[in-house]
């Protein structure tokens, strides 16, 4: 694997929300790095931390109710955590770039699609408006669009979901950023539709030459489009892994209990399988490792109902959290045991 | 809108004509004409001349015509046309209310704007208390208060407690009576405002707070433009949308504050006009005032359609 | 604090969770409190504020001037008083713990016995129809057999002449209705507390007894408003169709019309009475309600369980009221409250312009009307006394709304 420069690194991150008197950790402890032109999966259920924490590298958390308590985000050889806000104004947009979810409500609907790129182009790369519009006009050609003229001067409200996504994608990669966070960015999209947006983004990275941090549930967009995987289960990064050898072989439990309940195309079986339990409310995690209730291992382990695993890196370019993976135990008897 | 306007000069009529000169008891039906309604009124041969003695939809068929000619009838009290009464003294109400009206939205945008943005923190919670404390504050109080401390002998009189100009305003020049006019207008335009400020500036701030934790909020952040470009570029144009029915809920409040303030304070405009037609039971500037304000009612209401239409690109003119 | 935590959601009714988030602000405590004591000051005015003593002796005998007086209208108030504070003190569950086993249980004896919802629901109208008949029957009762009496017996006068020994008065020994010329337009003084008014009278104890008009206009005009209000919003929100669509052309012309006008004009017309005051607002207020109450139903009658209660045979008016309506309610009630300080408010308004309440009935908006007397001298008492109470009853109401409306808020139950 050729070795890319590391253009993010985040250390040791950790994020807190305020409820009305109770203190949410939404992320805890969250460490990875992603390369120049690499894309990162940040994979997980609802609720894990995983748009938190994409969202808490460009500081777009809720101010009054979120605090970023500890850890380093080194972009580009600065500590965003320490930069000022008019600093990390020039890098949102620039150079670290963000697409949402939804694509209906990510837009302004008063405001024409077409002037809500080019607000942006106009923004960073000092241009007066006539340049940014013809720039954009450009982009919009570039990510897709047959008639870039008329949706530049359509509302959001008429244009497809399709269209409107493309749209966020023109206005994320209009300044050419060399970090593109993707926060599921095909859920809320047709399933024809997410395919051709997938593909737009492998383009526009190969074009552009940027990274992807996607963030996701869909195991399935993970496997065809992410170099990296990481796997985060409340608020944890557990399973950390190039995508090719999670998928071939996962070592965390949890991750386990995902690839077998994942529906294959020519097995029949009479019931999917299941991971027992439930994802732990945050105000009340387990003692421990956050997974062990669910775990057919950690059940029985005091050592797993009592002490909390750390990120380890077992194989070179593997970390598990885990006290049974691979590498990390000698229980022979308990490491192949598969789930259910 | 028709029907709507039709049923306003309905019930307008029916009101009027429900009530004699003397108590009524039981009830009557409005439209259909029953014996207790006319004539009884003890007015001789001028009841023939007003009509009072034909059947009661005649006399509303009558009224409706006439008024569609803009011609009110005549005052029984200052025995002058009504319509010419109305053009005296519409212009004053609604220069009173116009004026009252940029003062409240001058205020409440930036105060409604600024406490969304603080919200929870000091200046959204002690503005929030301020003006709930202003809404409280009974009308003819304020007035009487503020002439009597502010207006009158007793304390300072720095004001000038009624009327619209003073005495001597006519041999004034433009400016100097200008001058004269507004420090008239002071008191009652502080009476008027300052209930609208509490009502306008909570409606902005709500809708305000609605808007900042929209998904496109966090977009054009992203984007990395700077805070107030975001709240004024983004969030407020979302914003006034909600604020356009309430600026038209808010003409006919207005409206009927006017007739206290011009109690109080003496003015000649529309309140005081139907005030004291009310009191000296004269029905034709009864009808007319109240069907005016019926009708600027509708207008307004038409009006803030049109200028939703205007500026919601989502919302299309299915006039 | 992770129990708590679960014990304080899960375990709460959603009236209850309201009432906790209300009560966490201090500030809509005291305004509650003190709506509490202006009820107190209402229902027991004249035993606060009468120019009659409570008990007095005449040539050794003692007699009750103060309880032999009292009119039909404060034995009504007495009653009503009573009845709601046994309504409130009933509705009030035990420990404050929603005890689901027990409801459980309680439903499976009533489908064991064979008892059918439409069936069980007849009788609870009947019953409910019964009882306000009753409740009816009672007030007219009282009027017919309570003598109105008119004691001008001058008690202070015979304590002074001594022909009466040992007499206990009143906080307030004034009565109301008593004019004294002599002492009129006096500045608040030992005597007269707060002064008095043109024709002589207390000031303070017009204030007390005023309090009884504020608060009833408050609650009969918001009652009306809200029954109208509900019975319309819920039709027109229900079906739909070209009975919304008439109504509502029918909502938009009570809407046009220029309310504090019309108010004006009916009760200019109208002989000036106390209930016709009421009414007036009521009918004239009823729109707002309305239009809350049909979105709330065009919301709520596309949901699931509609379409259960539908399915099942229920009546209609089973449908409307049992079940879509106490999902509905939270906004008519916020409105509800803006409501009685808006009537409270409209009240005073029509009394300071001279078309309320007549006098001798104490108002506080005609007190505040002869703040400024026809010579142009400013009474500052006449003025001030009234508008303070007006204020305070007013903004009370109004932090209470908005403390509803705050605790009823949904987007704060999605915290966390």
């Amino acid at each position: 694997m050729k070795q890319d420069k590391v253009l993010l690194s985040v250390k040791r991150l950790s994020v807190n929300f305020f409820a009305e008197d109770a203190v949410l950790e939404a992320v805890q402890d969250v460490s990875f790095s992603i390369r120049k032109g690499q894309t990162f999966a940040l994979v997980g259920e609802s609720g894990c931390g995983k748009t938190t924490t994409a969202l808490s590298i460009m500081q777009l958390l809720p101010a009054g109710q979120s605090k970023i308590v500890s850890g380093e985000i080194i972009f580009e050889n600065q500590d965003l955590l320490k930069l000022s806000e008019k600093q990390m104004r020039r890098i949102r947009g620039n150079r670290i770039t963000l697409i949402s979810q939804e694509p209906m409500t990510s837009l302004n609907p008063v405001h024409k699609a077409g002037s809500q790129i080019a607000e942006a182009i106009r923004l960073h790369q000092n241009k007066n408006a006539k340049q940014a519009w013809a720039d954009m006009v450009e982009m919009l050609r570039r990510v897709g669009i047959a008639e870039p003229e008329q949706t530049a001067c359509a509302y959001p409200h008429q244009l497809s979901g399709g269209m409107q996504q493309r749209v966020m994608i023109a206005m994320a990669a209009s300044c050419k950023p060399a970090l593109l966070i993707a926060d599921e960015p095909t859920t809320a999209l047709d399933a024809t539709i997410q395919v051709q947006i997938l593909s737009l983004l492998d383009r526009l990275q190969k074009e552009i030459g940027m990274s992807i941090l996607l963030v996701t549930h869909d195991l399935g967009v993970v496997y065809k489009r992410a170099d990296v995987v990481a796997v985060m289960y409340a608020s944890r990064i557990v399973e950390k892994a190039p995508k090719g050898q999670l998928f071939a072989e996962p070592f965390h439990p949890y991750t386990q209990g995902l690839m077998q309940s994942l529906p294959r195309l020519g097995v029949s079986v009479k019931r999917l399988q299941t991971i027992l339990g439930a994802v732990p409310d945050p105000l009340h995690f387990p003692a421990g490792c956050k997974f062990h209730p669910r775990c057919p291992i950690g059940r029985k382990d005091r050592r797993c109902q009592t002490v909390e695993p750390e990120l380890k890196e077992v194989q070179p370019g593997r970390s598990v959290a885990c006290w049974y993976a691979p590498g990390c135990v000698t229980n022979n008897q308990i490491r192949n045991t598969k789930i259910n | 809108m028709i029907p709507t306007l039709l049923g306003i000069t309905i019930v307008v009529f029916a009101i009027s004509r429900l009530a004699p000169g003397e108590p009524l008891r039981g009830t009557s039906d409005e439209g259909r004409g029953t014996s207790i309604v006319y004539p009884r009124l003890d007015r001789g041969p001028s009841s023939i001349v007003w009509g009072l003695d034909k059947p009661i939809h005649i006399q509303y068929a009558q009224w409706l015509w006439r008024v569609v000619r803009l011609d009110f009838g005549d005052s029984i009290r200052h025995h002058r046309k009504v319509s010419e009464l109305i053009k005296e003294r519409l212009p004053i109400t609604l220069m009173l209310n116009a004026i009252a009206f940029l003062i409240i939205y001058a205020v409440s945008l930036p105060v409604g704007i600024l406490a969304a943005v603080k919200h929870g923190r000091f200046f959204d919670r002690a503005s929030s208390a301020v003006f709930l404390m202003l809404w409280s504050l009974p009308i003819m109080w304020v007035g009487q208060m503020l002439i009597g401390y502010f207006a009158g002998p007793t304390f300072k009189n720095w004001f000038p407690p009624a009327g619209l100009s003073s005495n001597y305003a006519e041999q004034l020049s433009f400016l100097p009576w200008l001058a004269d006019r507004l420090w008239h207008l002071v008191l009652p335009v502080l009476c008027l405002t300052y209930t609208g400020f509490a009502y306008l500036t909570k409606q902005v701030r709500a809708s305000v707070l609605n808007n900042l934790h929209s998904c496109y909020v966090r977009t054009a952040r992203a984007k990395g433009l700077s805070e107030p470009v975001v709240i004024f570029k983004h969030v407020f144009r979302n914003s006034i949308i909600p604020l356009i029915t309430i600026t038209a809920t808010l003409l006919p409040a207005m409206l009927g504050g006017s007739v206290i303030i011009e109690r109080i304070f003496s003015i000649p405009g529309m309140g005081l006009l139907a005030f004291e037609a009310i009191t000296s039971r004269d029905y034709n500037v009864i009808m007319a005032v109240a069907t005016i304000a019926g009708v600027l009612n509708l207008a307004g209401l038409l009006l803030a359609d049109i200028a939703y239409a205007i500026v919601d690109p989502r919302i299309t003119m299915d006039d | 604090m992770n129990k708590k935590t679960e014990e304080k959601n899960w375990k709460l009714s959603y009236s209850q969770m309201i009432w906790r988030r209300f009560t966490k602000s201090r500030l809509n405590l005291a305004c509650l409190i003190f709506v509490l004591f202006l009820f107190l000051l209402a229902v027991f005015a004249p035993f606060i504020a009468n120019d009659k003593p409570f008990v007095i002796r005449i040539d050794g005998k003692f007699y009750f001037p103060l309880l032999r007086n009292l009119q039909p209208s404060d034995y009504c108030i007495f009653l009503a008083a009573a009845l709601t504070v046994w309504y409130l003190l009933r509705r009030t569950p035990n420990g404050g713990k929603l005890n689901i086993k027990n409801q459980i249980s309680k439903l499976q004896c009533k489908i064991q016995k064979g008892m059918p919802d439409s069936r069980y629901s007849n009788f609870a109208f009947l019953y409910v129809i019964l009882l306000f008949a009753f409740l009816f029957l009672i007030f007219v009762l009282i009027f017919v057999f309570v003598p109105r009496r008119l004691d001008a017996v001058d008690y202070k006068e015979m304590v002074a002449s001594g022909k009466a020994t040992d007499a206990i008065f009143a906080p307030v020994p004034y009565g109301y209705a008593r004019t004294e010329l002599a002492s009129c337009r006096q500045p608040p003084s030992r005597r007269h507390w707060l002064g008095t008014d043109d024709v002589g009278a207390d000031v303070l104890c017009r204030l007390i007894h005023g309090s009884r008009i504020s608060l009833s206009v408050g609650f009969v005009a918001v009652g009306i408003s809200v029954c109208l209000g509900v019975l319309v919003g819920a039709i027109l929100g229900y079906f739909g169709g070209w009975i919304d669509f008439v109504g509502m052309r029918f909502v938009e012309i009570m809407m046009a019309v220029p309310v504090f006008f019309l108010i004006i004009t009916i009760t200019a017309f109208f002989p000036r009475s106390f209930l016709n005051i009421m009414i007036i607002i009521g009918v004239t207020g009823w729109t707002s309600n309305a239009r809350f109450i049909r979105a709330e139903f065009f919301k709520l009658r596309r949901q699931d369980f509609v379409q259960a209660a539908v399915s099942l045979g229920l009546p209609l008016r089973s449908i409307l009221f049992r079940h879509i309506l106490p999902n509905a309610v939270t906004p008519v009630l916020v409105n509800a409250t803006f409501g009685i300080s808006s009537a409270i408010f409209i009240e005073a308004a029509l009394s300071f312009l001279g078309f309320g309440v007549a006098p001798p009935t104490p108002s506080w908006g005609q007190i505040l009307s002869l703040g400024v007397s026809t010579s142009g001298r400013f009474l500052w008492w006449l003025t001030l006394f009234p508008g303070l109470a007006i204020f305070f009853t007013v903004m009370a109401y109004n932090v209470i709304g908005e403390g509803l409306r705050d605790a009823t808020d949904p987007r704060l139950s999605k915290a966390v």
